[in-house]
């Protein structure tokens, strides 16, 4: 196909906007899939994601349309749609040439929103304004034009849909094809093709979805990774309508998948350039940068000889998730198990939740942390991802923390509440910007541990779930940080400390030990349970003994309910984490994070 | 060899809001048809053993009239029974009328067992039942003239909202009876009961406790034996019955929801009138190995404040109880005591048995 014939878009939107549906729509009405093969949200694979509502990996399917009588071919390049995957979104952007930015006609703009479209715009795409929707009885779609007005839009240009009944998607084709640009690229230069996803395959390996940028790739190639020096040929190359394809080549302005029997997906990074090793590019394009996990946590087993199922499990995961990150750690309290880093919370929720799910394995998680940095008194700086790794006060000179730009969005009834949470964790107000009379965003300078731990709760409480936020780190600023211990029947939990800020250590300890205390079943003696900073206890509450366990009535003969009673007590048992003597429930490592205030 | 058997009469004139056995409002031609099916069950499975103990139990077996209550005995008297035999029935005072009583007599029943439960107007009003207590005194009184000189009567606790005080004048009626037997529970809110449909909490944990010891101390200072955790008696007046669920004996349980234990198996009848009434008398069927039948004599045998005769142990299973269960631990931490060769959990440690049940089950070897 020549580039004037091409057109690759995405679709933005904040979470539940419609976005897959809309998509659906778009592959039913090109022709792609008829409306039996179409189960609701066929872009989203996993099923997972399916269920959470949430495109994680990314996607790219060929439609062709007809058009005042020319064949068109538009690549349609899913994005996911949340914060811990931002870098994913930008490389996907930068993919494509054009966006489509849906948002939901009864609930306005939102702040995800307002952070896709920036982002589309820094990576210079055309935008089209879609409010979808419109058939809801709550819709309010006039409403939604003036919020798209005071963000920059044409009225002219909103185009109004229903991606449940069809209204409105084929004129959203045409804008398509009229507005967003064509590939400009160069087929005869040499080839540079941005890798904007990768995915495994257990028979394929590592497969990369591609943008042909200049050039083009031929099956049988051998292709350089401009970042990694990797060097492969080229096995095959596909595209995706949406049943897979195999093509010989991908020109320059094309999409489509390249695989080339690569075992390893530490060799593929998102954002990294694919060329020809015999005829390179001179500079690969442009935004390439590595993922950082944000946010680290512990994941052990609770039966502690899954340990090498739990190893594979996250070998398995990594291959389709670089961004995700594991070493081998021990705790005293539970054994063998990975200090595990991720994008942020979500994407941990995602992992441990596939963990389960997918590979059988009950896990216990860890209080999730965040990077420390810590300089001693020798002036050496070290990297804390975990309180276990925290030296002794007497050894620390200054402590740092993890800062982040975050922007609430919200009704303007909130604001109150709203900057009084943020006050409440130690935040920094920046500036309040005024979409219209009614909404607001709220800009805040906050520790992202604050964010980690119950922010995003409280967030949802104080505003009836009308405000919506979104967060980019920043970098470290200097805070008062200090280890706390939990401490039960006299001996330290190493997997229940956490590093908080000392103003803050007080609060904390108590609302802790209140929570374990409701947790911590009572036992066959008292179990007291501290918070202690160094040999300093400042909190401490009491699990009394354990006094009434017994079926007092046993009726008329039936002892096979009895015995499956205690069956199902010693089942119970399983799930404990034995630490010393104290039985202690797996929600007891989560309980430091939800303690709700 | 099986020598105990359980009948099952599921029927109630009243339905108790924390009841959640195997029962139903009492119409006359249901218990008719019943007790005909109830004919053919016994027929079909008994073997014609010896029994030493019958125990009929409901629901409410002194709701049937004289003569429903007459054919069931006739029905009973086809079973063979042994001159010592101990043959129950359970009641409530205000339907165990004198006609009944006598024809109790005259059928050989030798033990009455009876609904209390207590004397105290807010408990009874959660339990949504009815007492009196001069009726209650006549009653006990007549039963024992006519010549019954076993009787048990039951006391529930731990009602919402009772105190220790309110359990105090409970108790002290029930001495003041002068019986042979007090079966004494802590209520359970059970699922599928009124009381938890209501939303009823039980009581604290420790104030619990607190009423177990409470009637423990008070009976046995009035010379009562506790001889189980939920069980009390005179000398000589244990419930041979009940001590075969807890020796792990074999029994026959015929009627309504009735369990049985005959030869490894574990059957537990259906609870559905209908498919009774069809002669599918059958729910759940459990076929026990060698560890399970260990497992029950250890769950059953710790109910028992005298605890597990290792001997007896020894001479059924060919097998010391140590070398299957690792118990050394549990009994170096006083959870389990060792004396004259019977395993027991030590009678302050009877109210958290399961904990202590459930450590030892997880010491099999």
């Amino acid at each position: 196909m020549k580039e004037e014939n091409i057109r690759n878009f995405c679709i933005i939107a904040h979470i539940d906007h419609g976005k897959s549906t809309l998509a659906d729509r778009i592959l039913e009405l090109t022709g792609a899939i008829d409306k039996r093969e179409l189960k609701s949200q066929m872009l989203d694979s996993m099923d997972l994601e399916r269920e959470r509502g949430i495109t994680i990996k990314l996607n790219a399917v060929q439609l062709s349309y007809k058009y005042n009588n020319d064949e068109y071919q538009l690549n349609l390049i899913d994005t996911p749609g949340h914060v811990d995957f931002s870098y994913e979104v930008s490389r996907s952007l930068a993919a494509c040439e054009g966006a489509i930015l849906v948002v939901d006609a009864a609930q306005g703009v939102e702040a995800q929103t307002l952070a896709n479209l920036y982002l589309a715009l820094d990576n210079n795409l055309t935008v089209i304004p879609v409010i979808n929707k419109i058939d809801l009885p709550s819709a309010d779609p006039d409403k939604v034009i003036t919020e798209l007005e005071n963000i920059g839009f044409d009225k002219k240009d909103i185009i109004l849909t229903s991606a449940k009944t069809g209204v409105g998607v084929e004129e959203l084709l045409h804008k398509i094809i009229e507005v967003i640009p064509s590939p400009k690229g160069d087929r005869k230069s040499k080839l540079k093709a941005l890798i904007f996803d990768s995915l495994f395959d257990s028979y394929r390996g590592v497969i990369t979805s591609i943008r042909v940028v200049d050039g083009e790739v031929h099956k049988g190639d051998i292709i350089k990774m401009m970042e990694t020096n990797a060097v492969y040929d080229v096995v095959g190359l596909s595209i995706n309508n949406p049943k897979e394809k195999e093509v010989d080549v991908l020109r320059a302005g094309e999409v489509g998948y390249l695989f080339a029997s690569i075992k390893s997906i530490s060799d593929v990074h998102v954002g990294d350039t694919i060329t020809l090793e015999s005829n390179p590019a001179d500079i690969a394009l442009p935004g390439y940068k590595p993922m950082q996990p944000t946010v680290y946590c512990g994941l052990y087993p609770i039966e502690s000889n899954k340990f090498e199922d739990l190893r594979e499990a996250l070998n398995k995961l990594k291959l389709n998730d670089a961004a995700l990150t594991f070493e081998p750690e021990t705790s005293k309290a539970l054994g063998f198990g990975f200090r595990c880093g991720f994008l942020g919370l979500l994407h941990m929720e995602i992992v441990e939740e596939r963990i389960e799910r997918e590979f059988g394995i009950n896990l216990i998680a860890t209080s999730p942390s965040v990077v420390y940095e810590v300089e001693l008194t020798d002036k050496t700086k070290i990297q804390v991802d975990s309180p276990t790794k925290m030296p002794k006060r007497e050894l620390i000179s200054k402590t740092y923390e993890p800062y982040v730009k975050c922007s609430i969005f919200t009704p303007s009834e909130y604001i109150g509440p709203l900057m009084e949470l943020c006050q409440d964790k130690r935040g920094t107000f920046i500036n309040i910007d005024y979409l219209d009379t009614e909404r607001v965003t709220i800009n805040y300078e906050l520790p992202l541990s604050e964010i980690v731990y119950d922010f995003f709760d409280r967030l949802k409480s104080s505003t009836k779930g009308y405000a919506s936020f979104d967060y980019e780190v920043i970098g470290y600023k200097e805070s008062n940080l200090v280890k706390m211990d939990i401490l039960l029947n006299g001996e330290v939990v190493d997997a229940l400390s956490v590093i908080v800020h000392k103003d803050f250590a007080y609060k904390r300890g108590r609302l802790v030990t209140e929570k374990l205390k409701e947790i911590i079943p009572r036992q066959l003696f008292e179990v007291p349970i501290q918070a202690a900073i160094g040999m300093h206890v400042i909190a401490r509450e009491t699990v009394r003994a354990l006094r009434k366990d017994v079926l007092a009535k046993c009726y008329g003969g039936d002892v096979t309910r009895k015995k499956k009673l205690l069956e199902k007590q010693k089942e119970g048992k399983k799930r404990m984490k034995q630490i010393g003597s104290v039985e202690v429930p797996q929600e007891a490592f989560l309980s430091i994070l939800s303690t709700k205030e | 060899m099986i020598k105990n058997c359980y009948i099952h009469i599921p029927f109630c004139d009243n339905i108790c809001s924390y009841c959640d056995f195997c029962k139903m409002y009492y119409k006359e031609d249901l218990v008719d048809k019943y007790l005909t099916f109830l004919e053919q069950e016994i027929e079909s499975i008994y073997n014609g053993e010896e029994l030493e103990t019958i125990y009929i139990g409901g629901g409410t077996p002194s709701s049937l009239n004289i003569k429903q209550l007459e054919r069931l005995f006739k029905i009973i008297n086809k079973l063979n029974k042994s001159n010592k035999i101990e043959y129950t029935i359970e009641g409530n005072f205000s339907s165990t009328t004198k006609d009944k009583l006598l024809l109790y007599k005259k059928y050989g029943i030798n033990r009455l067992s009876l609904g209390l439960e207590s004397i105290n107007k807010n408990n009874l009003k959660i339990l949504e039942r009815d007492n009196n207590k001069e009726e209650i005194k006549e009653k006990i009184k007549l039963m024992k003239e006519i010549g019954f000189n076993n009787i048990n009567v039951d006391l529930i606790y731990a009602i919402p909202n009772e105190t220790l005080e309110v359990l105090r004048k409970d108790i002290d009626f029930i001495l003041s009876l002068d019986i042979e037997h007090i079966s004494t529970y802590s209520l359970i809110i059970e699922e599928n009961t009124k009381l938890y449909i209501n939303k009823n909490k039980n009581i604290d944990e420790d104030l619990d406790l607190e009423m177990y010891n409470e009637i423990t101390n008070t009976l046995k200072n009035n010379n009562y034996i506790h001889y189980e955790i939920s069980n009390f008696s005179k000398v000589g007046y244990e419930s041979n019955h009940n001590k075969c669920y807890w020796l792990n004996n074999n029994y026959y349980g015929f009627g309504l929801g009735a369990s049985s234990y005959i030869d490894n198996k574990r059957i537990t009848n259906t609870r559905s009138i209908s498919k009774y009434l069809n002669n599918n008398y059958i729910y759940e069927k459990e076929e026990l190995n060698i560890d399970d039948i260990i497992e029950y004599e250890i769950i059953l045998g710790l109910r028992l404040i005298k605890g597990i005769n290792l001997n007896l142990f020894k001479e059924k299973y060919h097998k010391d109880l140590i070398n299957i269960y690792n118990y050394n631990e549990l009994i170096n931490n006083n959870l389990l005591i060792l004396k004259d060769n019977y395993l027991s959990i030590p009678e302050d440690k009877i109210y958290i048995s399961n904990e202590i049940i459930v450590k030892l089950l997880q010491s099999k070897i």
